[in-house]
């Protein structure tokens, strides 16, 4: 009993020194002295007698270090929503701290570590459905090779993070392992929205398939529609759910209980009824700017809303079969039919497409004539862009033409590869 | 003894009246588009008082904004530092945002220099569509303060016909003081950005063809997926 309260004792002593330490002024001190208290933190936790007591410290610690976390980072009002464009999971901003207490570069380096990460699991996802191990490596490396992800990492952005995330996901789900999968489903939402569009996809992969024989003695359509139901209802996909759902709401409520009512608005109300209405790639731009005051604006909003909606459900019931390929249409149908489009986006639906092209049947010169058709609608939309934003001319009318081709190219390039989508891998057809 | 320090202040005093009549302000506009510069020169014209504190004051209306992280990036390899009065919001447009002030400092190390060159980047807010078919929309730009302080002059109503106001003694903010305010001799011709604005007189074809665009592209979409589906 003795040794069990002393250490209790040790513990709550030091948990008192963190807290006077991440009061002191000095950040860069405070931080180096707080990873040896938390190290002995850990190591008080470990060498605890009982088991229970064991597991309470470990908890209570775990909140405690949480709290106390806050106050670092809450010291002096200080949030990383005080950025007034900071619209992301506070999650990032702790993942990136050490770029003040180490080094500057350190989330360019993590970002790129994620790059790469990513190229292997696209790897292992490609060996999993059935290629070779030569050209599972051939196709990852369209990932690993290319310039543009290379480029957006090291520029500082995160959007590899989350490409690792989903990924990963699609991985486990691969190997079967729907706890694994859960977990960075839930993680991946967390850090941004429209991963919640794998939802549906996902839940009718897991759900009980129907065997033929049932399907053919069904006739009456209400008993055919519970079936579809309670087909939804077993013990994978319950699991799944409970355990993205409780991952997303553990991390909500952390978040939510340390900055408030801000981390709620900027990181998923904000997203939610975003209107920017300054150019992007989104066919729907002028059409926002020019009613964005008027009583139109949220009948027009529920209209661009409407054709979106409808393609994913589509997408969801055509492809559930395999996974990878519905997760990539959504994504691009997702992002071309966004009320707003930014050239970050492209990279949501970019990390998928080494997982589609094994399969599609179409030769090289097709291929990378879909590309250039694609670089092209960019280009186009961004001449008139940059005469807009650097050059002061009024070339709206031309963004807004731009913005209806690169849709229609967009759409195009999707039925191409819709078209020549086949379930077994292909090879690549020489010319 | 307290005549003498009288006497003193009277010449600083005297002094200061000598650079608020010489000096002078010049500001010119540059580059196109939606990002611009406001390029204000001061010429400061006094080779006796050498601890005169300088102040710019810009008061900017709501259709444009400076980015402060990008002047925080800059202060290195500038010689002087601003100074915001509000937090400003990127995103908003110019009808719902609100004008602001900056407070540029000359960051110098020894005696006031003769010259200074303030060029501060500003970018254009996005606009209201105009509904009589105006391409563009024109913000106009108030000419800059010039203000004067020293510590060795107070009796700053010995200055007439320069007012006094209130600002901020450094870029930190920590305190007010008092400064003299140069009244200008010359006019100021007044300087003006052009930005282009949204027509809203074609609201009716944009949203239609936006609208049957769209439907068309989620139509052909929806056949292809659905007659190619895998089951």
């Amino acid at each position: 009993m003795s040794s069990q309260s002393s250490a209790a004792g040790r513990i709550h002593g030091l948990l008192l020194k963190l807290h006077e330490l991440l009061s002191d002024e000095d950040s860069r001190g405070a931080a180096l002295k707080c990873h040896d208290i938390i190290g002995d933190l850990g190591q008080e936790c470990m060498l605890t007698p009982t088991e229970n007591e064991l597991g309470l410290l470990i908890v209570s610690s775990f909140f405690s270090l949480a709290s106390h976390s806050s106050l670092l980072f809450g010291k002096q009002g200080e949030s990383p929503y005080n950025r007034s464009t900071y619209r992301y999971t506070p999650l990032l901003a702790w993942l990136l701290t050490p770029n003040i207490y180490l080094n500057m570069v350190f989330g360019k380096i993590l970002f790129i570590v994620c790059d790469v990460l990513s190229g292997l699991l696209i790897y292992r996802i490609l060996c999993l459905r059935g290629l070779s191990s030569e050209t599972a490596r051939r196709f990852s490396s369209l990932w690993l090779l290319n310039p543009l992800p290379m480029g957006v990492s090291s520029r500082g952005n995160a959007e590899s993070i989350l490409a690792a995330l989903v990924l990963g996901t699609l991985l486990c789900m691969e190997a079967r392992r729907p706890t694994g999968a859960a977990v960075l489903y839930g993680l991946s939402v967390h850090m941004k929205i429209y991963p919640i569009t794998y939802a549906l996809p996902i839940a009718l992969t897991l759900r009980t398939p129907e065997t033929r024989a049932e399907e053919d003695r069904k006739s009456w359509k209400l008993k055919r529609l519970l079936t579809f139901i309670g087909s939804f209802l077993n013990r994978e996909l319950l699991l799944f759910a409970s355990v993205a759902g409780g991952v997303f709401c553990a991390l909500t409520a952390l978040f939510y209980y340390i900055y408030g009512w801000q981390f709620l608005h900027e990181t998923y109300l904000y997203h939610l009824t975003r209107r920017d209405i300054r150019h992007n790639f989104s066919p729907y731009f002028y059409m926002l700017y020019l009613t964005a005051d008027s009583r139109w604006s949220q009948s027009l909003g529920l209209a661009a809303f409407l054709p979106q909606l409808t393609l994913l459900l589509i997408a969801s019931w055509a492809f559930h079969r395999d996974l990878a390929f519905s997760c990539f249409l959504h994504t691009a149908i997702f992002v071309s039919f966004n009320k707003v489009c930014t050239s970050q986006y492209f990279l949501w639906y970019l990390c998928l497409l080494p997982l589609v092209i094994p399969h599609l049947s179409l030769s090289v010169k097709q291929g990378l004539g879909l590309l250039l058709l694609w670089f092209a609608g960019q280009g186009i939309w961004l001449g008139p862009a940059y005469f807009l934003e650097f050059e002061g001319y009024n070339s709206f009318l031309l963004i807004w033409l731009a913005g209806l081709l690169f849709l229609v190219i967009n759409c195009f390039i999707l039925i191409q590869i819709i078209t020549h989508y086949k379930q077994t891998p292909q090879r690549l057809k020489a010319e | 003894m307290e005549g003498n320090f009288g006497d003193e202040n009277q010449d600083h005093c005297d002094v200061l009246k000598q650079w608020l009549q010489s000096s002078s302000v010049s500001v010119e506009l540059s580059k196109k588009g939606f990002h611009r510069e406001v390029i204000t020169t001061v010429e400061l014209k006094s080779d006796v008082l050498s601890d005169v504190r300088v102040l710019l004051v810009h008061r900017w209306p709501r259709g444009v904004y400076v980015d402060p992280y990008q002047l925080a990036s800059l202060s290195d390899q500038r010689d002087w530092k601003i100074l915001l009065d509000s937090t400003i919001d990127l995103e908003l447009p110019a009808h719902k945002a609100s004008g602001f002030v900056t407070y540029v400092y000359p960051s110098h190390i020894g005696p006031t220099p003769r010259s200074l060159k303030v060029t501060i980047p500003v970018h254009g807010r996005y606009h209201e569509p105009s509904f009589v078919g105006e391409t563009f929309t024109s913000v106009d730009i108030e000419a800059p303060e010039l203000l004067l302080w020293t510590v060795q002059c107070t009796q700053l109503n010995t200055l007439q016909p320069h007012a006094v106001v209130d600002a901020p003694c450094t870029v930190s903010n920590s305190s007010t003081c008092q400064w003299v305010k140069i009244q200008h001799q010359q006019e100021f011709s007044p300087l003006r950005f052009q930005f282009p604005v949204g027509d809203a007189s074609l609201v009716a074809p944009v949203c239609g063809g936006t609208l049957l665009v769209t439907m068309m592209c989620c139509a052909a979409l929806s056949r292809y997926m659905w007659k190619h589906r895998i089951i």
